[in-house]
């Protein structure tokens, strides 16, 4: 059986209760008649043989680009980048996609006898992966063959001697690279595209890329012009990522790009119900839910994450691609299409959605109440082509505990960005007078460099992603989250979803028209 | 007339400390060696003196400590038993000073410290000599019994007496008229502050934290804010309305006390090594007095700082190799006296009052007969939303009221409604931010 | 810093003033007061009672430090000492080594059919080689073996000495100088029936490919005439690689070959040569197959081979990866590969 697009889904009487995510749970709730639940496709098929697969697109590249075999020689300095702990979501099982490209290119290095090989996390300003991250990433065998000899890197983008300025795009955007990769004679770039952002041009000009360069696009002005993010041809963050890429590919720079996208086959078996249509729970999949919900409600949370968090994604690759950056991203951009589009009739008046426990920016960590704002507006709510699923000046209602906990080591910035900076104010474009003094903070640099934690500058960055929602949305609501968290960050809290629909009819008028985005497994609402 | 008085009564003080102990601060009250009687005015010591009949008395964090049987024994032999509490004193001038300028039933605020002079000691001591009361040396001697300051002795009276106090004619200040009962009655406090906000010596453009905010610590604030021009005025207060109130008064930020380092660290830009932030703030001033407070004060203090101790300390248990190593001066503050200009503190607090409008940290008023009630709402005033409370030794409560009414006056200005007796009971918290105190 | 400590004698014969005795000082008070006395029933009794010092003029003999080579193990082949080494590696080395390794033996036949005394000598690449070696030995092999270990290293401390000697028999070989002690101790060992354990690499690989052998390890074999069992550990690199801080859960593979049995005046520089192609081709064996090994052998590749390439670290790590016990722990193997064995992960790649 083919799987299934996607699906909406009008409620009536008979409809069953919805599920909605809600942090380390979910819950049923139970969506007014007439609204729509909007259902991610089937997971399709994976391919049958992926090492194969990337054997064949290694081998047969995509643009101008020759076979990755005839570009390598003797003597020639090699850096491979991947892409970090943050992709996919969740952790997908081992082997994960970087293992299996990055294994095959270097056999082929190996048998070209190439020597100088560097492999590059590409951070940007993410935090740095531990070893266990690593290797569940890579491998043991390719961990073991470069960890020990100082050959696997993390892109550090504080490090002025690892960063070369490559020069300033037309509209005067400072280019700076990790020097390795813009020195080498080849750079291979290896990518995860779980979502339509991801990948392109993106990968180099943001992955390696310093504080100085990531400025120019990682603002509120850029996001508030990136509708969406996740279309990259109505996106102002990528029209700036194209033109660092092309200043990158004149500059000299070469880059051999490696694209994957992965089905949307999120949880094991165990959480299949997390990704079916509700009506169509088997009894196994009620007693799972059941079961799984009362014991995660009475968990505390701190175990209730480190269970969630231990969760590998069964989705494997459905497609790889390489060769010429531009070339390799349209093709992949139409698999990640292929997998995540869904067509949604028209926007409404309120857009309701449940958070998971996990956001790009939380994995084995604690999803802080910031990062909670970032997904819901940043992430989900972009989660459209064309127009959002919500109408200007519409609501937007999440559900998640909104808990004030941190997670010291991964995110020391965000709390003072929490107690100082949104204590103040929750406007992306005002809190840019404070962004440089973070940025440059020197313990934020050193926890940065030395420790495990996100850059100083990162929580803004989190904020200006909320931008674009912020200035479409009239009012956020937030189900079952902590009262005074939720008003911190400038939202209004509710207890129940009826509450919260109420508080949505005050804004938006009596009986609003409702759509319920059932993410995760991840889509894209094409709305028409 | 009635009066609270404060008696020797070993059995008492350790109810006072264990009802604390079980019922949260200001609750030792209702066991202890407080009571209340009939008391007659006290005698006039001697020509210079006069009588005054108080209006507003302020509870302090020491009358407090005082009434559970929680302060230091250092106190023990500058305390004359029984006395009368309340030293924080806005009254009437009953019968003025032999040769004094003020006029009968004017209204003067007290400067309790029985210094050189009040003592009938010839010659005074160098401090008393140069007007530094704080300092005096003489505190136990001359002809009155022991007793540091008004309200700890036994011949003066003290505050929570409808029957009047006591004091000698270099203690009276004027209150001018544009100043209200609740101002003035916070002139005494804010001296403290003045004093301890002058002591921190702020350099300008300094980074500046301040841990607690009590009355003592929005003093101070406010204080520090007036009296020097500190770059970054960073406050760790524990409730929002602290908070609020603190930048009313002046703060640049105020945060809770635990994030107050991250705060500091933030202003600074330094780095973090054992605990301590590296570079930290120029000036800590801990306005509330506890090991825990110390700890944090040192923590975030830079190499060759100042710590300033406002809030009154006990006996503590702090790590000193930080002090040791980072070669930080730990300052004491005691009260008031002369400062470096050579104005008295009282004259520079009542500028910092009026200036401030610190009458709006009053923020509710008791009868003396409900002392109970008063003490245990002022043990608790962070947690219900208050800052100073005071006895108006004056009112007689209204009979038979119903119960649900007998809410306290409370004062109508910028302050904060008391939360009512919703939240008063339940044992309170023993940690870093109690309130600031001073003797 | 030690201006500053306080001499805590000061205040030991103080009394806590009688108006706080009930507070907290009164506890710490009496715990300084048991201290004192402690220290005080501690402290070494004065001469006569206790030991003279010595006087200043008078110079100091320096001691024999007995360590090292000169360290003494006779003490660790009595009887009782091996029935508890025996207790301890049989019940729990062995079980701990089989949790860890798992180790897969080929050519196991061989070591039943060896005759006691033998040299048994294999590649090194991680602390875990001896107890792992020890723990797949016939019974009555093992416990009439000694280890040759690092003079250097495992005798170094008198501490360490005795617990290598004791726990694993070790004894102690110099591997950085000529030391004629060791290698006569050694060999005369062997001839007094006890077989040897040794590894003539002389330290652990860095990386796991093979190392130049020293001659002095095949010296007791070719003195006393005894057999030489060459044996090829793969994986223990992976459990705890040298320089490794964490031990992780790994398959190995032992891989024993037929015994050499020196020739009548053979000299140790031969043997050592035949011995590097025997431990050469059973890497290789261990590497693909029997066969294979053998093939290669006669084409005279192994030995180089078996060194690695010579190239840069990553490719002779990467080199290193293709035996078939690796890297198979996580690996799913029902979706991407689609066949049962993890092991064909690996294979197929070669």
């Amino acid at each position: 059986m083919s799987p299934r697009p996607g699906y909406v889904l009008e409620v009536d009487r008979s409809t069953p209760p919805t599920l909605f995510w809600h942090g380390e749970g979910y819950r049923l709730e139970r969506l007014p008649q007439g609204s729509r639940v909007v259902y991610a496709p089937e997971p399709i098929e994976p391919l049958a043989d992926p090492v194969a697969a990337v054997r064949h697109a290694l081998d047969h590249p995509l643009g101008d680009s020759q076979p990755l075999r005839s570009l390598l020689r003797p003597g020639m300095r090699l850096t491979i980048a991947f892409d970090d702990v943050s992709l996919p979501l969740p952790p997908m099982r081992r082997p994960d996609n970087r293992q299996l490209v990055i294994e095959q290119v270097l056999d082929l290095a190996a048998e070209a006898g190439v020597d100088d090989v560097v492999l590059i996390a590409a951070l940007a300003l993410h935090r740095r992966m531990t070893e266990a991250e690593l290797r569940h990433a890579l491998g043991d065998r390719i961990y073991d063959a470069f960890a020990p000899h100082g050959l696997l890197r993390q892109h550090d983008a504080e490090d002025p001697s690892e960063l070369v300025h490559l020069g300033t795009t037309d509209q005067g955007e400072d280019v700076e690279l990790s020097r390795r990769a813009a020195e080498s004679d080849l750079l291979v770039y290896v990518n995860i595209n779980l979502v339509a952002m991801d990948g392109g041009h993106k990968s180099v000009a943001t992955g390696l890329a310093s504080y100085r360069s990531l400025r120019h696009h990682h603002n509120a002005h850029t996001m508030r012009h990136s509708r969406s993010f996740m279309d990259q041809h109505r996106s102002e963050l990528h029209s700036s990522n194209w033109r660092m890429g092309r200043l990158i590919a004149a500059s000299g720079v070469r880059v051999f790009q490696i694209e994957t996208t992965l089905n949307n086959d999120a949880f094991p078996e165990q959480f299949r119900f997390l990704q079916r249509r509700e009506w169509e729970w088997s009894a196994r999949d009620r007693a799972a839910f059941v079961a799984s919900s009362a014991a995660l409600a009475r968990t505390p949370a701190r175990l209730a994450r480190s269970v969630l968090h231990g969760i590998a994604g069964p989705h494997r690759m459905t497609s790889v691609q390489a060769g010429e950056v531009e070339a390799v991203h349209a093709v992949t951009t139409g698999h990640v299409h292929a997998q995540q589009l869904v067509e949604v009739d028209g926007q409404s008046d309120v857009l309701t959605m449940g958070l998971p426990y996990i956001s790009p920016y939380n994995v084995n960590s604690i999803m802080n109440p910031i990062l909670v704002a970032c997904l819901g507006l940043g992430y989900f709510f972009n989660l459209y082509r064309g127009r959002p699923l919500v109408r200007e000046g519409g609501v937007l209602i999440m559900s998640h505990p909104t808990r004030k906990a941190f997670h010291p080591g991964h995110h020391p910035s965000y709390i003072d960005f929490y107690e100082e900076i949104l204590a103040e104010t929750t406007d992306p474009a005002e809190i840019h007078k404070w962004e440089e003094a973070f940025a440059t903070d020197p313990w934020y640099v050193h926890l940065y460099r030395t420790g495990h934690a996100y850059h100083g500058v990162h929580p803004f960055y989190m904020w200006y992603w909320c931008a674009h929602a912020l200035d479409h949305l009239g009012a956020v609501v937030v189900v079952g989250g902590e009262p005074s968290t939720v008003r911190r960050l400038g939202f209004r809290p509710a207890s129940t979803l009826a509450d919260a629909l109420e508080i949505a009819a005050d804004v938006v008028g009596p009986s609003p028209s409702v759509t319920h985005l059932h993410a995760p497994p991840l889509m894209i609402a094409d709305v028409r | 007339m009635k009066a609270l008085v404060f008696e020797r009564a070993v059995a008492r003080f350790a109810a006072a400390r264990v009802a604390a102990t079980l019922r949260g601060s200001g609750h030792g009250a209702a066991a202890g060696p407080l009571r209340m009687v009939d008391a007659d005015q006290p005698d006039l010591p001697g020509p210079a003196w006069g009588r005054v009949r108080p209006l507003l008395a302020g509870i302090c964090g020491s009358d407090l400590a005082t009434v559970d049987g929680a302060s230091s024994r250092y106190f023990e032999e500058m305390v004359s038993f029984p006395f009368v509490p309340g030293h924080e004193v806005v009254g009437t001038l009953e019968q003025p000073p032999d040769g004094s300028p003020l006029a009968a039933g004017s209204r003067v605020v007290i400067e309790p410290v029985i210094g050189c002079v009040p003592r009938g000691v010839e010659p005074p001591c160098p401090a008393c000599a140069a007007g530094d009361t704080g300092a005096c040396q003489h505190l136990a001697v001359g002809h009155l019994s022991p007793g540091l300051q008004i309200g700890y002795c036994a011949d003066t009276g003290g505050g929570w007496s409808a029957a009047g106090l006591v004091a000698h004619a270099s203690q009276l200040h004027a209150v001018p008229d544009g100043l209200s009962d609740e101002d003035a009655v916070m002139v005494e406090p804010t001296a403290c502050a003045v004093h301890g906000a002058l002591a921190a010596e702020v350099a300008d453009g300094a980074c500046v934290a301040v841990l607690g905010a009590g009355t003592l610590g929005l003093a101070t604030v406010a204080a520090l804010r007036r009296l020097s021009d500190p770059g970054q005025l960073l406050v760790g207060a524990r409730y929002p309305h602290q908070r609020s109130l603190a930048l009313e008064l002046g703060a640049d930020r105020a945060v809770e006390p635990d994030q107050l380092d991250r705060s500091v660290r933030r202003a600074t830009r330094s780095l973090r090594l054992a605990g301590q932030v590296t570079a930290g703030a120029d000036v800590v001033v801990d306005c509330v007095g506890s090991s825990a407070s110390l700890a944090a004060s040192l923590a975030m203090v830079r190499p060759r700082g100042r710590v300033v101790l406002v809030g009154m300390p006990g006996r503590l248990h702090v790590d000193l190799a930080p002090l040791w190593h980072r070669q930080v001066t730990l300052a004491g503050t005691y009260a008031y006296g002369l400062e470096a200009g050579g104005r008295r503190t009282f004259d520079l607090a009542f500028d910092v009052v009026a200036a401030a409008g610190l009458g709006r940290l009053v923020s509710a008023r008791y009868p003396l007969e409900r002392y109970a009630e008063a003490l245990a709402h002022a043990g608790a005033a962070g947690r219900r939303g208050a800052v100073k409370i005071v006895f108006e030794p004056g009112q007689r409560p209204p009979r038979q009221v119903p119960p649900d009414e007998r809410a306290p006056r409370t004062v109508a200005s910028g302050a904060p409604r008391p939360a009512g007796g919703r939240s008063g009971a339940g044992g309170t918290r023993r940690s870093g931010t109690r309130k600031g105190r001073t003797p | 810093m030690t201006a500053a400590r306080r001499d805590p004698d000061l205040g030991a014969g103080r009394q806590p003033t009688g108006r706080r005795a009930w507070s907290a000082s009164a506890v710490t008070g009496v715990g300084r007061l048991a201290r004192a006395r402690l220290r005080r029933a501690t402290r070494p009794a004065p001469f006569p009672w206790g030991a003279p010092t010595w006087p200043g003029t008078v110079a100091r003999p320096v001691p024999s430090s007995g360590l090292g080579d000169e360290y003494d193990t006779a003490w660790a082949r009595r009887y009782p000492v091996r029935l508890a080494r025996a207790m301890v590696t049989d019940n729990l080395t062995r079980p701990a080594v089989h949790l860890l390794a798992s180790p897969l033996v080929r050519g196991a036949e061989l070591l039943d059919m060896a005759e006691a005394p033998v040299v048994i000598v294999a590649n090194h690449t991680s602390h875990l080689d001896t107890p792992l070696l020890l723990s797949v030995l016939p019974d009555r092999i093992r416990h009439r073996t000694v280890v040759a270990a690092a003079a250097d290293h495992f005798f170094d401390r008198r501490w360490k000495a005795h617990l290598w000697a004791g726990l694993l028999g070790a004894i102690p070989l110099e591997r950085n100088r000529v030391s004629r002690r060791s290698v006569d101790e050694a060999t005369a060992l062997v001839e007094d029936g006890w077989s040897l354990l040794i590894f003539p690499e002389g330290g652990r690989s860095p990386d796991g490919w093979q190392q130049e052998l020293h001659r002095a390890a095949s010296l007791p074999a070719a003195r006393t005439g005894r057999p030489v069992i060459p044996v090829h550990l793969a994986g223990t690199h992976r459990i705890l690689p040298k320089g490794g801080t964490r031990v992780r859960r790994a398959r190995t593979t032992v891989v024993v070959g037929a015994p050499l049995y020196p020739e009548d005046g053979e000299d140790a520089r031969h043997l050592s040569a035949r011995l590097e192609t025997a431990l050469a081709t059973l890497a290789a064996e261990s590497r693909t197959d029997w066969w294979t090994a053998r093939r290669q052998a006669a084409a005279g590749t192994t030995v180089q081979d078996a060194r690695g390439p010579d190239a840069s670290p990553w490719r002779r790590a990467w080199a290193l990866g293709g035996t078939p016990a690796a890297w198979t722990g996580e690996h799913d193997s029902s979706s991407a590969h689609g066949d049962g064995d993890p092991r064909r992960w690996a294979v197929r790649r070669d």
